[in-house]
């Protein structure tokens, strides 16, 4: 669930956390502290808003508090003090852990309970101690050493016999002149008072010739408290300022259980951790200009195969062989080049399918019916820009499946079905296409009533309407204008549906198919290319051009004889399989004048279809097939019926792009204008 | 558009007949290439060329101004414009030089046979008459 939210949450904890990470340092640094205080409160702020909303609960209490405390810093209610800076730092570590938990998806190992009781008990605790030793400054720019397990033993052997464990932080001043001796006398008389755990640094790695003051931080254990403590220690001189914390009981456990993520990051998760943050955002259009660019290097590439070829037929010599060798190579490192530039503009269609279980849980609310939705193949990539293209039709499709096709659950326990209707929603990657599927198990299509609606609405005649098959009275939904449902609802509209969602999939180079059966429910299968830019086209020629069809619109290429051409009301068709499909000649279509050939015994037909709907186009040569990149012919251009766009081949020519769904369409309507066109055309 | 004086022009011609576009509206001046038809709803337009990796309309001048179709000769030349974000090349029969005008005039309602809606001006100079061609309406029109 929400996994797209949640890789845009986690990009934005990795940028809050390293805002945290600098401020901390920067309060801890830096003698003006406003910045850094504000700086920090907003990103607890903001993680606490966004962690919220993601529903990472641990992480939301833990950011409440530090903002809540950031902001007593803020408003001057409480000084930064090195025991603040140590427990924020506390508090970042806790939430990359938190953030771990969440790269991984496990839930919850991690307790914040103690880093949150030490939060809240800050300020009072503060307080006490800054009270017990008013006496001195409190600074401290000693950094606390790490304890180890040895350590952290003795710890719990001395609070278990009762004695009080604190951080001692002492300045020993710069004016000193023996530091590393005062250092040592100074642990020796702590050591009579009680037990040290940790001194750092060791006296003998004291460096004497410097004109720094020296920081000296020690854990002891004794059975003085923090002001007892501190009373003893202003008994030494050459002690510029000294600072007692008690080591707080939480801490040992917590340190404890830290410890031992620590060493699992070092071993198992720092690595993918890593890994799934090294990425870099890069923006759409600079994509789209490389894959211009593969584009270029693909038509420049066939250019100079087709010279190697020429070259290869001339000459035999060793550098043509080399150019072969070179041009091979070239051909699959920008092969390589293309499918790594298409990669990257892929992206699972988990974005658009996300939407749907809302839209789902709305429709029926709205609709008054029962239905469950089930989304398969969340992670199929396609190209981003026809993740864009495809929201519509799709929205569209699903609305259309709950108002008219699922039940309600009366008429749907009547048919024994039960009363909750089902919605299926499926991607898959199918020969190198994406497929989807959005089924439901509702009242499926009567063709029946279909051609009845027809005839009613004008669209045929009654004799039309008997003529269909069931199939294609079927398809009638695709027709403009056409809607089976006998009331307008507000879900699937007037009845503007269908057709448009056609249009739009095959405006993408799709194909939309319908399997329908009656009372058991619809099935739209959709197939899309893998991208928009790059097609597998095949190259023929027509009236002396170069033209392409896009092969997703080919369904296959048959040789005739004038002979088995068939004149069906003046025009000409062939029959292949039972179907009647017309015959065009893109002369007629384009207005080009007819060429020689065009007149030969034998013809090749290219049998495109858009839909269920066919047509045979009359090639004078094929050219065979490849991969073409798709560009548009211009705005000054616009839009030509037909043309889908072009292409710059081998040659440096260009070639146009057929439109094939806009060809059928055409041949259907001045099909329908009878020859009234033709007429006018002429004149 | 503005006609001054000493702006500087690119000359070419169709026929006898000469005209002219500001230097700063032309892109550059290729040789004729191979172009591909594109069935469109205005027959001014030629067709598309592959300039340099990107598809480009091309129009012809005779067609717009209602003179037949010639054969391509080796001063066939393309004037590639840029205009309103747009890149054409126009098909002219040669190309004449850079030029200046001493003196431009208001083109009348009709220059020659052609619409003076055409026509930014009418460059005068010691070698006759020169149409300066406005863009945009040329380009934009209906």
């Amino acid at each position: 669930m929400q996994s797209e939210y949640r890789e845009l949450f986690l990009e934005e904890l990795d940028e809050q956390l390293e805002v945290m990470d600098h401020g901390i340092l920067k309060l801890e640094q830096e003698t003006d502290k406003k910045e850094a205080v504000q700086s920090l409160f907003r990103a607890a702020h903001t993680l606490k808003g966004s962690s919220a909303a993601m529903g990472f609960e641990s992480m939301k209490l833990l950011t409440h508090e530090m903002e809540h405390l950031l902001d007593k810093v803020r408003s001057e209610k409480l000084l930064v003090c090195p025991a603040l800076i140590d427990l924020l730092f506390q508090v970042l570590d806790h939430l990359k852990l938190l953030k771990m938990e969440i790269v991984e998806e496990v839930g919850g190992y991690t307790d914040i309970s103690s880093i949150l009781l030490k939060l809240q008990r800050f300020e009072d605790e503060f307080f006490s101690i800054k009270k017990s030793s008013a006496s001195s400054t409190v600074r401290n720019h000693g950094v606390k050493p790490k304890l180890d397990q040895a350590d952290w033993m003795k710890v719990t052997e001395y609070v278990q016999q009762q004695l009080h464990v604190h951080w001692i932080t002492i300045r020993i001043s710069a004016d000193c002149l023996i530091k590393g001796a005062r250092a040592y006398i100074i642990q020796a008389g702590l050591a009579e008072t009680g037990e040290m755990i940790l001194v750092s640094p060791d006296a003998a790695d004291v460096e004497e010739h410097t004109d720094a003051p020296l920081d000296l931080v020690i854990l002891h254990a004794c059975a003085m408290d923090a002001e007892q403590l501190m009373e003893y220690l202003s008994g030494y001189t050459d002690i510029e300022s000294a600072y007692v914390e008690p080591l707080q009981p939480e801490e040992i456990e917590t340190s404890q259980s830290q410890s031992q993520y620590e060493f699992k990051n070092t071993n198992e998760t720092s690595a993918p951790v890593k890994s799934k943050s090294q990425t870099v955002r890069v923006s759409v259009e600079r994509l789209e200009h490389l894959m211009n660019l593969v584009g270029e290097l693909v038509i420049d590439q066939k250019r100079i195969h087709q010279v190697e070829q020429i070259q290869k037929r001339r000459f035999s010599d060793d550098s043509v062989k080399e150019l072969s060798h070179i041009s091979d190579h070239l051909s699959r490192v920008i092969g390589d080049l293309q499918d790594s530039v298409m990669k990257a503009r892929m992206l699972p269609i988990e974005h658009l399918l996300n939407r749907f279980p809302r839209m789902i849980r709305d429709l029926s609310r709205d609709l008054g019916k029962e239905m469950d939705l089930i989304i398969e193949g969340k992670e199929t990539e396609l190209d981003r820009t026809l993740i864009e293209e495809i929201s519509d039709p799709l929205i569209h499709l699903i609305r259309n499946a709950a108002d008219h096709g699922i039940e309600t659950s009366e008429v749907r326990s009547a048919c024994g079905k039960s009363p909750k209707g089902m919605l299926r929603i499926r991607a898959a990657h199918e020969d190198n296409q994406v497929v989807i599927y959005v089924e439901d198990d509702g009242a499926g299509i009567h063709s029946d009533k279909m051609k009845d609606s027809a005839v009613a609405k004008g669209v045929l005649t009654r004799a039309e309407a008997e003529a269909l098959s069931d199939r294609e009275a079927v398809e009638l939904i695709f027709r403009p204008g056409f809607s089976t449902a006998s009331r307008v609802s507000d879900v699937s509209g007037r009845g503007v549906g269908m057709d448009i969602v056609k249009s739009h999939i095959e405006k993408l180079n799709g194909l939309i198919e319908i399997e329908t059966s009656p009372g058991q429910g619809t099935q739209f299968k959709i197939k899309l290319p893998l991208t928009l830019a790059i097609i597998e086209g095949l190259l023929f020629r027509t009236a002396d051009q170069t033209l392409i069809i896009p092969m997703s619109n080919i369904a296959e290429i048959v040789r005739i004889k004038t002979d088995d051409l068939i004149l069906l009301r003046g025009k000409p068709v062939i029959r292949l399989r039972d179907q009647i499909i017309p015959v065009s000649r893109l002369e007629e279509h384009f207005h080009m004048k007819y060429t020689e050939t065009s007149l030969k015994q034998q013809y090749s037909l290219i049998i495109a279809g858009s839909a269920e709907k066919r047509i045979a186009l009359v090639a004078d040569e094929l050219l065979g097939n490849q991969e073409i990149v798709v560009k548009s012919l211009g705005q000054y251009i616009g839009k030509v019926p037909g043309i889908a766009g072009g292409t710059i081949l081998g040659d440096g020519n260009v070639a146009l792009i057929l439109e094939i769904s806009s060809l059928i369409n055409r041949r259907e309507k001045s099909r329908m204008q009878g020859g009234l066109l033709d007429e006018r055309q002429r004149a | 558009m503005q006609t001054a004086v000493n702006e500087q022009y690119i000359e070419f011609g169709i026929q006898q007949e000469k005209y002219a576009i500001r230097i700063q509206e032309i892109q550059e001046i290729v040789k004729m290439q191979e172009i591909t038809p594109v069935p469109s709803m205005n027959s001014f337009v030629k067709g598309v060329i592959n300039l340099r990796g990107k598809i480009i309309p091309v129009i012809s001048l005779r067609r717009l101004f209602d003179l037949p179709d010639a054969e391509y000769t080796r001063s066939s030349r393309m004037i590639v414009v840029y205009h309103m974000d747009e890149t054409i090349g126009i098909e002219v029969d040669y190309v004449n030089k850079v030029t200046r005008f001493p003196d431009v005039q208001l083109p009348g309602d009709q220059v020659g046979s052609v619409t003076g809606r055409y026509f930014a001006g009418i460059g005068m100079s010691d070698h006759g008459l020169t149409g300066i061609l406005q863009l945009n309406d040329l380009l934009l029109q209906e």
